[in-house]
């Protein structure tokens, strides 16, 4: 919402500086935006003297003006009929950036130098006069600026409007809440010269249909006038908010609009059939041509203004081509209504066709002030157009505004705000802005509520106005009383948090990529048809195409991230992610499942070549290692990592996979990324990725660790090494060993794998460390030599072994 | 006796002082204090000196010995400390063997600060869901349907009754649907916006809170905001409460900090006016206690949120908003 000091001064007195009136409006909670000086760009223009004149040599109709601009005397070339040797007048330097946008360039006409432009009021947009070059009186001094010489200054603020305050839709509601500031008094624009009377139900009526969507419907007629363009004082105030001028009554309509908040419509009155206006609703498959000349199909419901048998305007939005004011309009119908904000906000919406009617319409108009504004009207219509008024006006309210009235408690006012304020104190504040208060007790107020304030209905609506025309600053800063029991925090945010910094420590960088992705991700991961990562949920009015769907893995993201920071020369990464994915499990009219999950992607060195030792490619088991380390952090047991079946491989190479088990269930996957899925991200080195389904996981994380007391006797170690076929899997002879029964065995450890060499092909060695010890006593070689001889005789039995 | 014991020493320490190597201080050892040494053999003898110098010559005899041994060990080990040096010392300024830290995403980095904020204020944290139905994320929160107020977020759909979240607002509902007063809680979150600008990532992060008790009144509001503000930033960053509009807050207002860059003189990063919005708060609109079956007379509460992309810029001085989702790992490193 935009208006200008000038505008804002004809209903009341302002005493505050510029700044002052800024900072007022924001801390009551219309935040201005912006303080602008309209005649900015009048800076550059001076008033000069002519003091030589002399035909231009290559142009009859150019003069060669030598003009004195106090510093200097320029030499401009002019052609306005008026310049006449010792004139004052407005001189516009170059760099002057004119109203229609022109910019002043110093330069050549007609190959006479010029560095300057004698100006007339309408190229400077200060006036209608375009007839010749500003004249001013003689004793004007030359070399100022001409907005000091001619008086003319205005600020334009600009405030950015809340929903709930359609009342400072129109300048008086700004002025209404500056007059409470200043505690000054607000002068409404005059309207007694209004006729009353009943002439006007002679000439036209009007018929609601639909009183749910149009409760107020008010009009007035004038006669005989002259449409043509405004008087300068009426384009200029338009102007000065950026609305440009059309004809002198559509200017009044929305010169009353800006004025009051009240859109305005006005009609031909003779294009209207049977000169009577019907209310209705559209029905199924009706078409009706806007103003802006745009054939728009309507919807059933979106609601019409018609006259006896054809629509004449989209209701509260905009009107039409077939009753619009034109040159040859000699009788003109006052349109001054009240729609239902939500219905205007449909079509508007549906439509997709914003207008400043519309804007305040959805906001919600006061239903008191129709008639009012279609007063102020028609006096200035009759007051720049002629014609006369029809006496009265048709005023059809089927549902009129109940008048709210509200039972305002001290104590709960006091309470609500931390203040202590009294009955007369809330009740001067409220006075301030129009509200009526009447005293029912002690504690109690009577407040009703201006009809303009639709936003306000409830108690807690006053306390606000209270708090903010009090202002917010003066309530005091206190602490709330809390009980100081409090509840443990969710294990869900707190494994998190270890999480991330267990991977921070590590060596992975935390990223966040977007919850979003392209529909092709489930493509480029190579997911099978019944993979559950296509089932995506789409985005209706996605911003993007890369934005089309939400994630389904923490991957694609992951691998794009890689992609850009290779493509920036850095090549080794270590990245971490957690965030939601979701699946669409039900049918985009139901909530997705949300499943929270940990990914990170290995790629690069696992470390770079140093004075200590060369550079070496990070591998599955690297990326395992960490997965390893946080499991065993977190008190995780039962973990396992099988090998990753081919019909489950999707973006993970075959046989460099696995999949990760805990407690028999799978929680995620870990392994190298397939070379098509890597071409797909357009990535040429290897990279490692490990999902983790948080959900999961994190259930199964024990809440409590405790503590074994330290062995009391030395343990013993033995070795063994054994040759075994190459497709047995290490796990499958530590699960053999766990199986043993055996009590002093205390742990057992692979320490090397081996194959080549002086082996048979197919064939790996496998050594392995056993740490015997017992709880009772100090164990005699002879004793565990024994054991160790059964347990390795038991593995050879087992995997079919020998010994090297 | 040949020798008083006070020339075994003084040969002894003249000896020790011209010595230039460990070897020759340990054949000194020998000389002197080992089996046969000078000293010793002294000691072993004083049986034959008169009865009357007996004791007197053997506590000389042990101070010698001890003296001679102390500055043995002490010359060896001056010598053997500067033969450390000399004979290769190591490079202290090559880099050490890396123990690389990874980071936290700032998002991260000031999420945890301000959770450690408000768990010393003893608030609950609670998390929901990112796609959320148009009942929770709007009308239990005073949006009605074809209400402008709804204009005020940009908002994603997934269907009519489906969005993606707009705020962490709706967590206030369900958690009011669970429990009773009284309730401080913050939900920190990712919320989505059709949005996307200089300003603007369609994606970025909220932390709401919420606080219903009895007495809950708008100047505690100010209270526990003024903390919060203070801890992020310090005591001399002040606050200023404007009234505004939220749909689920009454009376509402926007906090205005003093900007931490210029410290209220006026910059580019507060369009020179010396203040910043960081925060939207208010009490508890008395509409939204209805939807969750809370008793109005007996108690109200106060919301707010913020955004934390924009505090992590303000804090960190990240002056474009779209660092944050590019994930360039030079800007993560510095975190
Ligand atoms: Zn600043």
């Amino acid at each position: 919402m935009k208006f200008s000091l000038s505008w804002l001064q004809e209903y009341l007195p302002i005493e505050m500086t510029t700044e002052e009136l800024a900072e007022g409006l924001t801390m009551a909670g219309l935040e201005v935006d912006s303080v602008t000086d309209r005649y900015a760009y009048l800076d550059s223009v001076l008033t000069g003297k002519i003091v030589e004149i002399k035909p231009h040599p290559n142009a009859e109709k150019l003069k060669v003006c030598l003009v004195d601009t106090g510093d200097e005397k320029r030499t401009i070339v002019c052609g306005a009929p008026n310049a006449e040797l010792g004139m004052i007048t407005a001189c516009a330097l170059p760099g002057t950036v004119f109203p229609n946008g022109a910019v002043l360039e110093k330069g050549f006409i007609r190959n006479q130098e010029s560095s300057g432009m004698l100006c007339s009021k309408s190229e400077l947009g200060i006036g209608l006069d375009a007839a010749g070059i500003i004249s001013l009186p003689p004793d004007t001094i030359v070399g100022q600026k001409l907005a000091g010489a001619l008086g003319i200054s205005d600020m334009v603020f600009e405030v950015d409007l809340t929903p709930n305050r359609p009342d400072c839709l129109g300048i008086i509601g700004i002025a209404r809440e500056i007059a409470a500031i200043q505690g000054s008094r607000l002068q409404y624009p005059d309207i007694e010269s209004f006729c009353p009377g009943q002439s006007i139900a002679k000439y036209t009526s009007v018929e609601i249909q639909n009183p749910d969507l149009c409760p107020r419907y008010s009009a007035g007629l004038l006669l005989d006038v002259s449409v043509g363009p405004s008087p300068f004082w009426l384009q200029d105030r338009l102007l000065s908010i950026g609305l440009r001028p059309i004809n002198n009554l559509v200017d009044v309509t929305n010169f009353v609009m800006m004025e009051t908040g009240q859109p305005l419509h006005a009609f031909d009155f003779d294009m209207l059939s049977e000169k009577r206006i019907v209310v209705r609703a559209a029905e199924k498959g009706e078409i009706f041509t806007t103003l802006d000349n745009k054939e728009r199909s309507l919807l059933p419901g979106m609601l019409l203004i018609c006259d006896a048998e054809k629509p004449i305007a989209l209701a509260g939005v905009m009107g039409g081509m077939n009753s619009e004011i034109s040159e040859k309009t000699i009788n003109v119908l006052i349109e001054s209504a009240c729609f239902n904000p939500g219905s205007i906000r449909k079509t508007s919406k549906t439509l997709g066709l914003n207008t400043d009617a519309s804007f305040r319409f959805e906001r919600g108009v006061d239903p008191g002030g129709t008639v009012r504004a279609l007063k102020r009207a028609a006096l200035l219509m009759k007051g720049v157009a002629g014609g006369r008024i029809v006496d009265g006006v048709v005023d059809e309210n089927p549902i009129p505004a109940s008048e709210s009235v509200i039972q305002l408690s001290m104590r709960t006012t006091n309470r609500l705000l931390g203040m202590h304020f009294d009955q007369e104190t809330i009740a001067a504040h409220l006075s301030s802005i129009d509200f009526s208060v009447n005293t029912i007790n002690e504690d109690s107020l009577e407040v009703t509520v201006p009809s303009f304030r639709v936003d306000v209905s409830r108690h807690e609506d006053l306390v606000e106005e209270i708090a903010r025309l009090s202002g917010y600053n003066n309530i005091p800063t206190t602490f709330p009383l809390i009980p100081a029991d409090t509840k443990p925090l969710p294990k869900r945010l707190t494994i998190k948090d270890q999480i991330k910094s267990q991977f921070v420590g590590y060596g992975f960088t935390e990223v966040i990529n977007y919850s979003f992705a392209k529909r092709s991700a489930a493509d480029q991961l190579r997911l099978k048809s019944d993979d559950p990562g296509r089932s995506v949920m789409e985005i209706l009015n996605p911003l993007s195409e890369d934005q089309a769907v939400m994630r389904t893995s923490l991957i694609p993201g992951l691998l794009e991230t890689a992609y850009r920071n290779v493509s920036h020369q850095i090549k080794n990464l270590k990245l971490f992610e957690t965030g939601k994915v979701f699946f669409n499990t039900r049918g985009k009219s139901f909530q997705p499942q949300e499943v929270e999950q940990l990914s990170c992607l290995w790629t690069g060195k696992r470390v770079e070549s140093s004075w200590y030792g060369n550079d070496s490619d990070c591998d599955f088991f690297d990326l395992k290692g960490a997965a390893e380390g946080l499991f065993h952090s977190l008190r995780l047991e039962k973990i396992r990592f099988t090998a990753l079946p081919l019909e489950k491989c999707s973006y993970l190479k075959p046989g460099h996979s696995a999949e990760i088990y805990i407690e028999g269930e799978p929680v995620g996957t870990i392994g190298e990324v397939h070379h098509e899925v890597l071409s797909n991200y357009n990535l040429k080195q290897a990279v490692y990725t490990m999902e983790l389904n948080l959900d999961l996981l994190i259930p199964r994380i024990p809440e409590i660790r405790k503590y074994k007391s330290l062995p009391k006797y030395p343990s013993v170690s033995r070795d063994i090494t054994i040759i075994v076929d190459r497709g047995i899997e290490a796990q499958s002879v530590m699960d053999a060993l766990e199986k043993i029964d055996e009590k002093i065995l205390e742990k057992t450890k692979l320490f090397d794998v081996y194959a080549g060499g002086k082996l048979p092909s197919g064939k790996k060695s496998l050594s392995l460390r056993l740490t015997y010890r017992s709880t009772e006593k100090t164990l005699e070689d002879d004793f565990v030599n024994d054991i160790h001889r059964q347990i390795s005789s038991v593995l050879i039995r087992t995997f079919n072994a020998t010994l090297p | 006796m040949e020798n008083t014991i006070e020339q075994i020493r003084e040969n002894a320490l003249t000896e020790i002082e011209n010595a230039s190597s460990a070897d020759e201080l340990k054949a000194l050892s020998v000389k002197y204090v080992g089996r046969k040494g000078h000293i010793t053999l002294f000691l072993r003898n004083i049986s034959s000196l008169p009865e009357e110098h007996r004791p007197s010559a053997g506590k000389a005899a042990n101070v010698t010995r001890q003296l001679v041994e102390a500055r043995i060990k002490e010359m060896i080990q001056q010598i053997e400390d500067a033969e450390a040096i000399s004979s290769g010392s190591i490079d202290v300024s090559l880099p050490g063997r890396l123990a690389k830290q990874g980071s936290l995403h700032p998002v991260s980095r000031i999420n945890q600060q301000i959770s450690d904020i408000f768990k010393r204020l003893g608030f609950d944290i609670a998390e929901g869901p990112e796609v959320e139905t148009d009942y929770y994320n709007f009308e239990a929160l005073n949006f009605p349907k074809n209400h402008p107020a709804r204009d005020m977020q940009d908002t994603f759909f997934v269907s009519d009754d489906i969005v993606l979240r707009t705020h962490t607002s709706p967590l206030q509902i369900r958690i009011m649907e669970k429990e009773r007063p009284p309730i401080r809680v913050i939900m920190p979150g990712r919320v989505y916006r059709c949005d996307s600008d200089l300003t603007h990532t369609p994606m970025f992060h909220q932390v709401e809170g919420l606080v219903v008790d009895k007495n809950i009144g708008f100047s505690d509001l100010k209270g526990v905001l003024t903390t919060l503000v203070h801890q992020i930033f310090d005591e001399e960053i002040s606050l200023r409460f404007r009234p505004s509009f939220f749909p689920f807050t009454e009376p509402s207002a926007e906090v205005d900090i003093l900007c931490v860059i210029c410290r209220g003189k006026g910059c580019r990063v507060c369009s020179q006016t010396g203040w910043l919005e960081v925060l939207g708060s208010g009490m508890v609109h008395p509409a939204v206690f209805e939807n969750v079956n809370y008793d109005t007379s007996q108690y109200s509460g106060f919301a707010f949120g913020m955004g934390v992309e924009r505090i992590a810029m303000l804090k960190y001085g990240i002056d474009d908003l779209r660092k944050f989702f590019e994930n360039d790992y030079r800007f993560l490193r510095q975190f």
